[in-house]
């Protein structure tokens, strides 16, 4: 055989393997691919009535935040199951420019600036989930932060992270992240981190949060929590970058989430 | 003559490398939209200069010096301004108080409304670069820290002559595939929604690249060729060369991160496989228990060499 | 061992899989694909996935190789192994990512990267390019679960020692030695496990080899 035609086998029958082992990846994408979406959407929704201590009653709706570059607007998508049912555009000035159904629902050209979720019961708002993320001490921290209603924070569950395991992915226990239950969203600016050793007693009543939920958690501590909500985040011990990151994490995107809510809540048809 | 044509290619190599990443610079420096057009008096500088305090620098005094005429955002929430508490000016230059603290290596922007000028405030991209480099090679050194690449780390670091030609290859062929990975990740699999084929087009990137480097090699620089070829062949067999591109593509990095993650995992690679080929040569002439002989050993070494990195982490060279 | 012999006997599907295990295993003995063996088994479910999707990459690709077997030119072989392989990672990480999202999230770049483990490809450049399907399929077999008992055994030892605990449960109130959940505990641990398989090893030849003797 010369040495073109043989060439020439060689590549063609490496062409046909590549476009064969592509077409079954591509086959195999489209079953999984659904499900995967379907399996995180489960997850992101159980998270959120465990943070807010929801029933079944509830609805939760879905609110995309996006920064348009070109006009230089803000714009709000609400989501009604899958579809984007209403969408809010605000100058940068905070006024309201238009509000209409959405004509695409891509988000091409549009810079996001993460998620909210509402969770109501025949219009009355029964809590608020806010979407975040910080610098960690290897690379970023994903967290949803929790809002009662009268604004106090309800919980802080780390979704993804990759801190090293026994010291930095302590943050994401509840014997770190519990600590910020019940404070008041108006005290997170003033918020600091220390590296004191934390109460013991105050240890013990975080452990229990790993099993009982923040919620009926809360009444039982009470007194502790008063005492608590006066003091700063105790760092975890060997972690203090991880511990600030998360902290600051958490105090930004409460801090943008109210500047937010001031221009959205209007709009919003919920009673708080 | 031999040698002397080895060194031109060496030197013919580097300066390829240095005007590709002069041309990833200027890619990235093109990129970034504009919220308002910018005649009159010009901003010179912008910097974080304490946690509170960003000062600018501009070609003439300003007119306006109430906190108003000032916008600062942070890059990634242009929608909530930060307030500016004081605006104190000394000349051409405008100090302004901020009220919360900020990140020194963050990412900001300021507006002026009148006259209407803007800027981006961020840590030159030579020191981004540098940091991701070195946080590459050092922090997250992918042998010590994500134990990358150890198949290879443990067969090729007996011997330092071994260890060096493997690192020098290792760096050249990671910075291409890097490289042409971010490209195709970029301009093929993310506008066609093809991000399911990954693995398969940067392992074929990097079995390609092997191939074609050896090809040419062995034609055109036998000497080249003898000493550093059976490297090449090892390298398809080492997990880092994969989880860059990989780690890029998950970050959506930009071309300037791209380049300096692949600089940097590379030369952390080289770094780690030449202290090990010191350590381990020295190793040779120690009495090891006889069920700790050869790799066992090794083994410990490594983990030795990774507590002294952890010495390394929380270290930030933008602070 | 016994005289040799001109044609070798095949070996049975018992010796290939205990070969994969013990005499070869690929972790303890081969030293090779070592960075899963570390950076994923600080728990012993972590090494579990790790190890049962290597297992099923290993099986696959040594399938499909065998049942290839004279249709690849030789010239183009391994691109075409590393093409096979990377086929059948792709599957596995896409059906891993599908169903169970959880375990996935901790080992998913790790799954991606077994495109490159050595492992996988000089099984298949040695015995699937040569031998056929039933032959190949127990050294694939063989040598994954080789890399799964590694895997299982490091991510038991890290995380008993490391978090005081057993596939999630606790057993011990404390963490004992947190030092062995840390990257530089993963290379202890290798070592100490390495050096015992090689203690196990000398003992179970030297018996051999008084049996021989005294069989003499």
């Amino acid at each position: 055989m010369s040495s073109r035609a043989e060439s020439l086998r060689i590549t063609v029958s490496m062409a046909v393997a590549c476009a064969l082992g592509a077409a079954v990846l591509g086959g195999l994408y489209v079953v999984t691919d659904r499900h995967r979406q379907a399996a995180e959407l489960r997850t992101e929704r159980s998270a959120i009535e465990e943070l807010l201590g929801l029933d079944s009653s509830a609805v939760v709706l879905e609110i995309r935040q996006y920064f348009e570059p070109q006009q230089c607007t803000v714009v709000y998508r609400l989501l009604d199951g899958n579809d984007a049912a209403q969408q809010l555009v605000f100058s940068l000035d905070g006024r309201l420019q238009s509000r209409a159904r959405p004509a695409a629902s891509g988000a091409e050209g549009l810079m996001p600036l993460g998620r909210l979720f509402l969770a109501r019961h025949d219009g009355q708002l029964l809590g608020i989930v806010v979407e975040g993320s910080a610098k960690g001490y290897k690379n970023r921290i994903r967290f949803l932060v929790a809002l009662t209603r009268e604004f106090e924070i309800a919980g802080v569950r780390v979704v993804e992270h990759e801190e090293d395991p026994g010291l930095g992915a302590e943050v994401a226990r509840p014997t770190f992240a519990g600590q910020f239950v019940a404070r008041p969203a108006s005290d997170l600016p003033a918020l600091q981190v220390t590296r004191d050793p934390m109460p013991e007693d105050w240890r013990a009543a975080l452990a229990e949060l790993q099993r009982v939920p923040a919620a009926s958690w809360r009444p039982r501590h009470q007194a502790l929590l008063d005492r608590e909500r006066r003091r700063p985040i105790y760092a975890v011990t060997g972690a203090t970058i991880s511990s600030r990151a998360l902290t600051n994490g958490v105090r930004a995107t409460v801090d943008h989430f109210r500047r937010r809510w001031a221009l959205l809540e209007p709009y919003l048809g919920v009673r708080t | 003559m031999r040698p002397a044509s080895g060194g031109g290619t060496g030197r013919g190599a580097l300066s390829g490398m240095v005007a590709l990443g002069a041309a990833l610079v200027l890619a990235a420096g093109f990129t970034g939209a504009a919220c308002a057009a910018q005649p009159g008096p010009v901003i010179r500088s912008v910097r974080v200069v304490r946690p509170d305090q960003v000062r600018l620098v501009l070609s003439s005094p300003l007119a306006g010096t109430d906190p108003g005429n000032f916008r600062f955002t942070e890059t990634a929430a242009p929608d909530v301004p930060i307030e500016i508490r004081t605006v104190r000016v000394e000349g051409t230059e405008v100090v302004l108080g901020m009220a919360q603290s900020l990140d020194p290596a963050g990412d900001y922007r300021l507006e002026v409304r009148e006259p209407p000028l803007e800027r981006r405030v961020r840590p030159s991209r030579w020191a981004l670069l540098l940091t991701v480099v070195l946080s590459a090679a050092l922090i997250n050194n992918f042998v010590f820290t994500r134990y990358l690449g150890l198949c290879i780390f443990f067969g090729v670091s007996k011997k330092r002559d071994t260890a060096v030609g493997m690192g020098a290859t290792f760096t050249f062929v990671m910075v291409a595939t890097g490289t042409l990975s971010w490209m195709l990740h970029q301009f093929v699999l993310k506008p066609l929604q093809l991000q399911f084929l990954q693995v398969l087009v940067f392992i074929g990137v990097v079995a390609f690249l092997v191939q074609l480097l050896d090809t040419v090699l062995k034609k055109t620089h036998r000497a080249l060729h003898e000493r550093f070829g059976i490297y090449l062949v090892l390298i398809t067999t080492n997990c880092i060369i994969l989880a860059v591109p990989l780690l890029n593509a998950a970050a959506d990095a930009g071309p300037l991160e791209s380049f300096a993650l692949a600089l940097g995992s590379g030369a952390g690679f080289a770094f780690a496989l030449f202290l090990m080929s010191c350590a381990r040569e020295r190793l040779e002439l120690a009495r090891v228990p006889s069920s700790f002989e050869g790799l066992p050993i090794a083994f410990a070494l490594a983990g030795l060499f990774a507590l002294a990195f952890m010495g390394f982490s929380g270290l930030d060279f933008l602070r | 061992m016994s005289a040799p012999v001109l044609e070798p006997r095949p070996p049975s599907a018992r010796e290939l899989i205990l070969n994969g295990i013990f005499a070869e295993n690929p972790v303890f003995r081969l030293a090779l694909s070592l960075c899963p063996a570390v950076a994923v088994t600080t728990t012993v479910m972590n090494g579990l996935v790790l190890g049962v999707a290597v297992l099923l990459v290993q099986v696959l690709s040594s399938l499909t190789v065998a049942l290839a077997r004279g249709r690849i030119h030789p010239r183009i072989r391994i691109p075409v192994y590393t093409l096979i392989i990377a086929v059948w990672v792709s599957a596995i990480d896409m059906l891993l990512s599908g169903f169970v999202p959880a375990l996935y999230a901790q080992v998913g770049l790790y799954v991606k990267l077994i495109v490159a483990f050595a492992i996988i490809i000089s099984r298949l450049e040695v015995f699937a390019s040569r031998q056929p399907l039933v032959p190949s399929f127990y050294d694939a077999l063989g040598m994954g679960l080789g890399f799964l008992l590694a895997l299982v055994s490091i991510g038991a030892m890290r995380e008993l020692l490391g978090n005081g605990s057993l596939v999630g449960v606790p057993l011990v109130a404390s963490k004992p030695l947190l030092f062995f959940a840390l990257p530089a505990g993963g290379f202890f641990s290798i070592t100490l496990l390495m050096a015992l398989f090689n203690i196990i090893e000398r003992r179970v030849e030297s018996r051999r080899r008084l049996a021989a003797g005294a069989a003499r």
